[in-house]
């Protein structure tokens, strides 16, 4: 009986000897030593366990039952704390973390900011159910001129100085002959977007040699002027804004008839050509309005020269300069950056 | 087109505002770029009263004058000028006054003397060309009045795009015609007030012969005798002065004033310089010689149409008149010539002989030859009173080709389907007889006769874009169309899609897009040693540094690196998709245009930045940008192969897929790129983008089962000399032909005796499909690979 109450009694200071020897433990290597101390093969609890066989049958069950539940009480204790520890740990690597430190980035690339707008245009295009096509810069007189009702001799040939490599070939002087190209291969309705660079021969402030256009154009039966303006005001409201006011203008390009050229109200001044600063608006030079682009219905000679029937065919084609529209639309005042590639310039465009 | 607000009222009753003109003439395809004040820079200028004029006391040339300019207290200033005299009315610029010519009026003391001001002449306005006296005014000027104002000279002058296709368009007349029918005003053209002289004939005294009726289809001209030549009265002189037209003498003047009102070139000759008593229109022999009135001395050939007396060529017909028959001081007797010429010849002509004149700009454009009688005889009138001259009774003239009207058949209907628009016959009649047509009821519409100025209705097209323009094409509805298309239908053209997929792959690892010029100069070229052969040059390029399309696209790129490197940019990681261009006689345009992507690296590996490493770049990052972009396109691995010598590349490393080249890829010789500002290694890759397009669209993915059994990977480090290529072990390892051999990756190089040997770790994967490998099996295969490759390399394992 006495050895039975002496090991019980062992066995239940051991939970508050080893909470005590736990409490003195900062790291986990100090609450292993407590661990081999008291729940090692030699440890405490072990040392008590050994005289188990020494008890009498009536006691046995019961002291080993108890002995067992402190060894799980032991466990429990442990484990808590190796817990605790570890949270410790982590809270204090927690407190010295520093997120604003600059990650493993990679590099961040851009397209030019003339791609950009031409994947823009191109998109809502394709949408609408445009192919995209793509054709030679080195243009045959025929396809950039004659075929777009601009006979040798035409004074609206004086419109678009050109750049010769010969005297019946020329760097193409926009992107028109995309319409005569993609009209050979197709019969109507086609609907087609041409981006591309083009070449003239004028380098100043506002010119540079070469340039990128789109050209667009859907030939269909009863095409009317109302589809033109329909889809390019749809155009304009998308690539700058809905709030944009769009007037078209007449104007003259020997491919279209009646042509016209399309204005947006001023981005920079809303249309009041007072710029923020209160000065005069540069962009607008006052007027409120910008050019955007030219535009027109296909000239009925157009269509003979691809063997449309320009009786039964109507069509509309419009030729817009990118640079332009990615002035405006991004607020670049000098046309020359697009061609200095300048990084601080290109890697604005993420 | 400079357009006088004041001369357009004389022709029409305009009441509105300049602004509202300039937006209504835009609004129907006159686009006004500019309205103009062209005298505003003299509105500080006043009318002044001399109220007293002395001697300086201490010089000799200047008076001290007292001038009231109807503020208080009459003003002290000094004058230099001979003719001032007390009691002149004179133009006074006031102290901190800015003159044309940039001079500013100050206060000065001249030899004890003060001076508040200036007393001006003509020429210190630049209102002519007088600077022997001040100007003196007209009596009935009020002091103190604005001189601008009281010289009338408040005017606006509208700056116009005129289109190609509107010669009519180029002068007072025809803007006017535009402005009534637009107001619904009435025009009136001014009246004709010619005196002849009836003492002498004109067609007796020249005869004309027109030896070239299609270059000519009209010559006439007038006789003005007993000119004296002086200055043109003010107005006249002022009025051309706010169009831009420097006045000359009161003949010369006349030809401009009715050049800009009427839009009909004119040409007077001093007929006592003329040979003879004929004027003959001919062309010009080949080899010919001619000195033109600017005293220069012009090459002609045959083309050029030339107006001749009985001995020499006299003009070059509608360009530039001669310089040994031209008007001078003491000319008397003028031969006014008023012709119509083809367009297409006088194009031809100046644009060779790079003389373009508003007299050539409108003959390209087409004048009105039905209407050049009256510009004629106006400028004859014009010239008589203003001279002092008498017109000669009659004309001389030749007309072997009149004018004939044309007939265009109009359907409204077909007009409302093209317009969008509703409008009825009624619409369509009145509109085009407001801007001149004829128009007459026929079956399915109408018969419409342009008017002569109106050379551009041709078509019945034409006349549907009157009818939008008047209507106005901005009041025309909207509507969005369907495009019809099949699913069948194949995109026509691949291209851009293929493009844009490389660009995005590109800026997706950190390269960022260029664009430069398609044209480069020969020189820069030639300093990369890239070959000659095939260049495609521009016959008129703007400049020697862009006179040859580029066969290369390294130039551009290199002249990027040595923009950025002069702004402190000394990182570049670059790419540009774009054209090269060769001569190719098989092509239609005889260049072939070949796609490309050229990449460029400079500067250190990563951005100097923690944690990324400060490393220098080396061949393993320009290779490594290659070998994504086949694999990722062609779906495979490229081969890469040591090309040996190459133009400007050293290293140059091909990149080889099924046999065909896709580009090559090295580091820039250093010579040549130093020519660029680069102070370290360029290394740079160009990619034919027509074939790895190919391959791409040829190409199809086929999946593999994932295996079913574990891999075991075994290390082989061997020894070899620097110059073994890893391209060699790898061959010997995968010629060996085990199928059991999954991968072989090379997981390190060292150096441990510099400059001697090598030492490569290679990691292989070795799998068997249908088992689990055995340690012993994969052993013997190892052993039995490392002896086959101590049997052909060089090598040794360690
Ligand atoms: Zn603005």
């Amino acid at each position: 009986m006495a050895l039975a109450a002496e090991i019980s009694k062992n066995l239940k200071s051991l939970i508050q000897e080893f909470e005590k020897a736990l409490d003195q433990a900062s790291s986990l290597q100090e609450a292993e030593e407590a661990r081999v101390d008291f729940l090692g093969r030699k440890g405490r609890l072990a040392v008590i366990m050994s005289q188990l066989p020494l008890l009498s049958p009536e006691d046995k069950p019961l002291i080993g039952r108890l002995a067992n539940e402190v060894k799980d009480s032991l466990n429990q204790i442990l484990n808590d704390k190796i817990r605790n520890i570890q949270h410790k740990a982590q809270e204090e690597r927690l407190a010295v973390f520093d997120p604003s430190m600059p990650g493993r980035t990679p590099d961040t690339g851009t397209v030019h900011p003339v791609t950009r707008v031409i994947n823009d245009i191109c998109a809502i295009f394709v949408r609408l159910g445009f192919d995209i096509v793509t054709g030679p810069e080195v243009e045959t007189d025929f396809y950039n001129f004659e075929a777009l009702n601009l006979p040798p001799g035409h004074p609206a040939r004086d419109m678009q100085d050109t750049l010769y490599i010969s005297e019946s070939i020329v760097l193409r002087t926009h992107t028109s002959p995309l319409q005569v190209r993609t009209m050979l291969k197709r019969q109507p309705p086609v609907a087609a977007i041409a981006p591309g660079k083009v070449y003239r021969r004028d380098s100043d402030l506002t010119h540079t040699p070469m340039f990128h256009q789109i050209e667009g154009f859907l030939v269909d039966t009863q095409v009317s002027m109302a589809d033109l303006r329909g889809t390019l005001t749809a155009f304009a409201h998308e690539i700058f804004d809905p709030g944009v006011k769009v007037r078209f203008r007449p104007s003259f390009f020997p491919f279209t008839e009646p042509s016209a050229e399309v204005d947006i109200s001023c981005v920079m001044c809303k249309g009041g050509g007072v710029s923020s600063d209160g000065g005069p608006c540069r962009v607008c030079k006052e007027t409120g309005w910008v050019e955007i682009l030219g535009c027109g219905m296909i000239d009925p000679a157009v269509f003979q020269k691809v063997g449309y029937d320009p009786e039964k065919y109507t069509g509309f084609a419009f030729g817009l300069g990118v640079e332009r529209v990615s002035m405006l639309k991004y607020g670049i005042g000098d046309l020359r950056m697009f061609f200095e590639n300048d990084l601080r310039f290109l890697s604005q465009f993420v | 087109m400079l357009l006088s607000l004041s001369w357009l009222k004389e022709f029409t009753p305009y009441k509105g505002s300049v602004q509202e003109l300039a937006h209504r003439l835009t609004m129907v395809g006159l686009e006004v770029e500019e309205i103009k004040r062209p005298f505003a820079h003299l509105s500080s200028i006043v009318v002044g009263h001399v109220l007293e004029s002395k001697a300086h006391p201490d010089a000799d040339k200047l008076s001290l004058c007292r001038v009231d300019i109807g503020s208080g207290e009459a003003l002290p200033i000094i004058c230099g000028a001979p003719n001032v005299a007390a009691g002149q009315k004179v133009a006074v610029a006031q102290v901190g006054t800015e003159l044309p010519g940039g001079l500013i009026i100050k206060e000065a003391r001249i030899r004890g003397q003060a001076s508040q001001g200036m007393i001006c002449s003509e020429t210190e306005l630049e209102l002519g060309t007088d600077s022997s006296g001040i100007m003196v005014l007209n009596q009935d000027f009020a002091i103190g009045a604005s001189l601008t104002q009281a010289l009338e000279l408040e005017e606006y002058v509208l700056d116009i795009g005129v289109t190609p296709n509107r010669p009519d368009c180029l002068s007072v007349a025809g803007l006017a015609r535009e402005t009534a029918a637009l107001f619904d005003l009435p025009l009136a053209m001014p009246s004709l007030k010619l005196e002849e002289d009836q003492s002498v004939s004109c067609p007796e005294q020249v005869k004309i012969v027109i030896d070239d009726p299609a270059g000519c289809p009209l010559y006439q001209a007038r006789l003005i005798s007993g000119c004296k030549v002086a200055p043109s009265p003010a107005n006249i002189r002022y009025r051309l002065m706010a169009v831009g037209i420097r006045p000359i003498n009161n003949i010369v003047d006349i030809t401009n004033y009715i050049l800009m009102e009427l839009g009909q070139p004119l040409h007077s000759f001093d007929r006592d310089l003329l040979k003879g008593s004929m004027i003959r229109v001919a062309r010009a022999r080949n080899g010919m010689t001619f000195k033109t009135l600017d005293d220069q001395t012009r090459n002609l050939d045959e083309n050029d149409l030339l107006i001749w007396d009985e001995l020499n060529p006299v003009a070059l017909a509608g360009v530039m008149g001669g310089a040994d028959t031209e008007i001078h001081q003491q000319s008397r007797n003028v031969l006014l010539e008023c012709a119509v010429f083809d367009p297409l010849t006088i194009r031809k002509t100046a644009r060779r002989l790079g003389l373009n004149s508003e007299s050539s700009f409108r003959f390209e454009r087409g004048v009105d030859q039905a209407g050049s009688r009256f510009a004629l005889d106006r400028a004859a009138e014009l010239m008589g009173s203003f001279s002092g001259g008498r017109v000669a009774a009659g004309l001389s003239l030749a007309e072997p080709r009149p004018y004939r009207t044309r007939i265009l058949n109009f359907r409204p209907q077909k007009a409302n389907a093209l317009l969008a628009l509703n409008v009825d016959e009624e619409y369509c009649r009145k509109n085009l007889t407001l801007l001149g047509c004829r128009v007459k009821k026929a079956e399915h519409g109408f018969e419409v006769e342009p008017p002569s100025y109106r050379p551009d209705l041709e078509r019945e097209v034409d006349l549907f874009e009157e009818i939008g323009r008047i209507y106005g094409l901005d009041r025309i509805p909207e509507h969005l169309p369907r495009v019809k298309k099949a699913l069948g239908q194949k995109p026509l053209d691949n291209r851009f899609a293929f493009t844009s997929k490389i660009k995005q792959w590109a800026a997706g690892l950190g390269l960022n897009e260029v664009i430069n010029y398609s044209f480069v100069g020969m020189a820069d070229l030639d300093l990369l040693e890239i070959d000659r052969e095939n260049r495609v040059k521009v016959f008129n390029p703007l400049s020697e540094e862009q006179d040859v399309l580029r066969t290369d696209l390294l130039p551009g790129m290199l002249q990027t690196l040595r923009h950025n490197l002069g702004h402190g940019n000394t990182r570049l990681r670059v790419f540009e998709v774009a054209n090269s261009f060769f001569s190719d006689s098989t092509s239609e345009t005889g260049v072939k245009e070949t796609d490309r992507l050229a990449i460029m690296l400079y500067g250190l590996r990563h951005r100097e930045q923690w944690p990324l490493l400060d490393q220098e770049l080396d061949f393993s990052d320009i290779k490594g940008l290659v070998e994504n972009l086949v694999t990722i396109y062609a779906g495979n691995r490229a081969r890469f192969k040591d090309l040996g010598k190459h133009a400007y590349l050293s290293p140059a490393v091909l990149c080889v897929y099924d046999n065909l080249n896709i580009g090559i890829l090295g580091r820039v010789r250093p010579e040549m790129s130093r020519a660029y500002k680069a102070r370290k290694e360029v290394w740079f890759a160009d990619i034919n983008l027509d074939r790895l397009e190919t391959i791409h669209d040829s190409r199809q993915i086929s999946f593999e089962p994932l295996p079913r059994f574990p891999v075991v990977k075994r290390d082989m480090t061997v020894t070899a000399p620097l110059n073994l290529k890893y391209d060699q072990l790898v061959d010997v390892v995968y010629e060996s032909g085990l199928s059991i051999l999954e991968d072989m990756t090379l997981v390190d190089v060292y150096f441990p005796q510099e400059g001697q040997e090598k030492k490569m770790t290679v990691r292989l994967t070795f799998r068997h499909p249908e088992k689990t490998l055995k340690d012993k099996e994969v052993d013997k295969v190892h052993q039995n690979l490392a002896d086959s490759i101590l049997k052909k390399l060089p090598v040794k394992f360690s």
